[in-house]
């Protein structure tokens, strides 16, 4: 079951513009990486796809119906929003019995979900009691009870603990594996670089970027190393730069590793060291999402 | 339904709002038929002749007087899916939301069909114990039962008042604030000045049923009949129950 959304556009109330003209598609047995710094829109998005928030035009679907017309949405839906959408006084154990009944879901399928997110022992804990990462591992127990073919989750890493955010990994490819299509939002893109297949990036509501994860990293080129005695007077295309790292060792930007390679025998220099560092991602998601930024008016994340 | 109703039955017996709810209620039901046999207790002179009906009638009336406990539990519960945000995963299971409000009403009717029996039966017993004790004819149980239909629809109307409140004003301090002034003070001020009118207000409805205005003297208080003060609160919570129905579809969950 694919995710779609198409010429999605959400404005609130107040004037606020949080979804500009948004197109994109997350596609069965992948996990697709939702990016964007906090206040580009990412939650009503997938409000919108949840039915939750209704969009001003377009149209955000799974599997070709809107979230409103699936019958028992959460046995093909299983979502998880904001961490802390549970009563303090409540229990783990009593919060998603309450759900399971509202979907006619049996209380084993609940003991089973507890299980599956580690949190058996403090199951009969009040949640007012539990830490971030606990209640980020409730709210992904709430998106599994229904044993869904698709899993919205909006920053599921949040407050996760290096050892949960390294099972949430484990967690979302096995999901993906089977077969379950999987959207991820995330600020950061670190968290999620090691999991996703592809990427969705927006910015200020708007897409800038959607594709493999791999081709976001082929189109920018990367930083060339050489080192050779005399290659800091290597002469360079007015559209490279270059700059000297180190007597003996420049850093060329702009061009290819074979471009660069070439310039150097052309130019007849004895090298010891020619080599490449693909571009640094966290740097290429902040240019990307970072541009503009000043003209950005304050959309809701 | 049933599973939606099933599931409001385990998010309100899954805290420990609805035993504080009950417990207020039948003090404060406990409290009026002290007030009425001890403190104010009508025509002592005649204790030796027959009760005066208005009189058990009145004291009966104290269980049906808590229905704003009901209006209360149906507020807190309501707004508060919205302060805790529970409202998300409720209307991720059900994104159809009338059938969340309806399951909400549906479930604080019939809790509140058992509570107003339980607060008859308490309010009932200690007012023919404590009788005994005074210089009095004994506690009429006929007055008590025409007051028992009475108090039955008007602490369930109010807890489907009080839900339908709560998700039109979804802030739960406000919602709560708001409902108190108006049913605590301005139903009130409203009696004073315009009696007649006041008499259709959801307060003077709730009179009407439980067939006095807190008086035991009054015995021809100037209500609306029983059938109408019923027809009345049955129409304001429809109205509200709609309206909330109407507004929460509408309403972008953020």
């Amino acid at each position: 079951m694919s995710i779609v959304v198409e010429h999605l556009n959400k404005s609130f109330g107040s004037g606020v513009t949080a979804v500009r003209d948004l197109s994109f598609a997350a596609a069965p047995g992948k996990v697709t990486g939702f990016l964007g710094p906090n206040g580009a829109g990412k939650t009503t998005t997938l409000r919108c796809l949840l039915g939750l928030v209704a969009p001003t035009s377009g149209a955000a679907t799974i599997d070709g119906v809107r979230y409103q017309e699936i019958s028992n949405p959460i046995n093909v839906v299983g979502a998880s929003l904001e961490a802390s959408g549970f009563h303090p006084a409540r229990t783990a154990r009593n919060h998603l019995r309450m759900i399971a009944s509202g979907a006619r879901i049996g209380d084993t399928r609940v003991g089973e979900v507890l299980n599956t997110v580690g949190l058996t022992a403090a199951a009969d804990r009040k949640v007012g009691g539990y830490s971030l990462g606990m209640r980020q591992r409730l709210a992904l127990g709430v998106a599994l009870l229904g044993d869904p073919k698709v899993l919205i989750l909006d920053e599921p890493a949040n407050g996760l603990d290096p050892e949960g955010i390294s099972w949430l990994r484990s967690f979302l490819r096995d999901q993906a594996a089977a077969g379950v299509s999987v959207l991820v939002s995330s600020h950061v893109l670190s968290e999620v670089q090691q999991t996703v297949d592809d990427v969705i990036i927006i910015r200020s509501g708007s897409l800038v970027y959607q594709g493999s994860l791999h081709s976001l990293t082929e189109d920018g080129l990367p930083e060339v190393t050489v080192r050779g005695p005399n290659i800091g007077q290597l002469s360079i295309p007015g559209d490279w730069s270059l700059r000297e790292s180190e007597p003996g060792e420049v850093v060329v930007t702009g061009a290819t590793l074979e471009a660069v390679g070439r310039a150097a025998f052309e130019q007849s220099f004895e090298l010891h060291e020619l080599s490449s560092k693909a571009p640094d991602l966290e740097a290429l998601f902040l240019g990307l999402t970072a541009e503009e930024a000043a003209t950005t008016d304050g959309s809701q994340s | 339904m049933i599973s939606l109703i099933r599931s409001e039955f385990r998010k309100v017996f899954s805290t420990k709002l609805l035993f504080i709810l009950i417990i207020s209620a039948a003090a404060f039901a406990l409290l009026q038929v002290f007030l009425l046999i001890f403190v104010t207790p009508p025509g002592l002179e005649e204790a030796n002749q027959l009760m005066n009906p208005q009189y058990v009638k009145t004291i009966t009336a104290s269980a049906g007087s808590a229905s704003i406990f009901l209006l209360i539990l149906g507020i807190v519960a309501m707004s508060g899916e919205y302060r805790n945000q529970t409202i998300t995963s409720t209307f991720l299971v059900t994104p159809v939301r009338w059938k969340v409000i309806v399951a909400k009403m549906a479930t604080f009717a019939i809790l509140a069909f058992f509570i107003a029996i339980l607060l008859w039966l308490i309010v009932s017993i200690t007012a023919m114990l404590l009788l005994t004790t005074q210089d009095s004819a004994p506690f009429e149980w006929s007055g008590a039962l025409e007051i028992l239909g009475g108090t039955v629809l008007g602490l369930v109307l109010y807890g489907i008042l009080g839900v339908a409140i709560g998700s039109l004003i979804t802030s739960q301090v406000a919602a709560i604030i708001i409902a108190l002034i108006w049913f605590l003070i301005v139903e009130s001020l409203l009696s004073v000045f315009f009696d007649t009118f006041a008499n259709w207000l959801p307060g003077g409805a709730l009179n009407a049923i439980l067939q006095t205005n807190g008086n035991p003297e009054a015995i021809d208080a100037d209500l609306l009949s029983v059938p109408v003060g019923a027809l009345v609160l049955i129409g304001y919570a429809a109205v509200f129950a709609i309206a909330a129905a109407f507004f929460t579809t509408k309403r972008d969950i953020t």
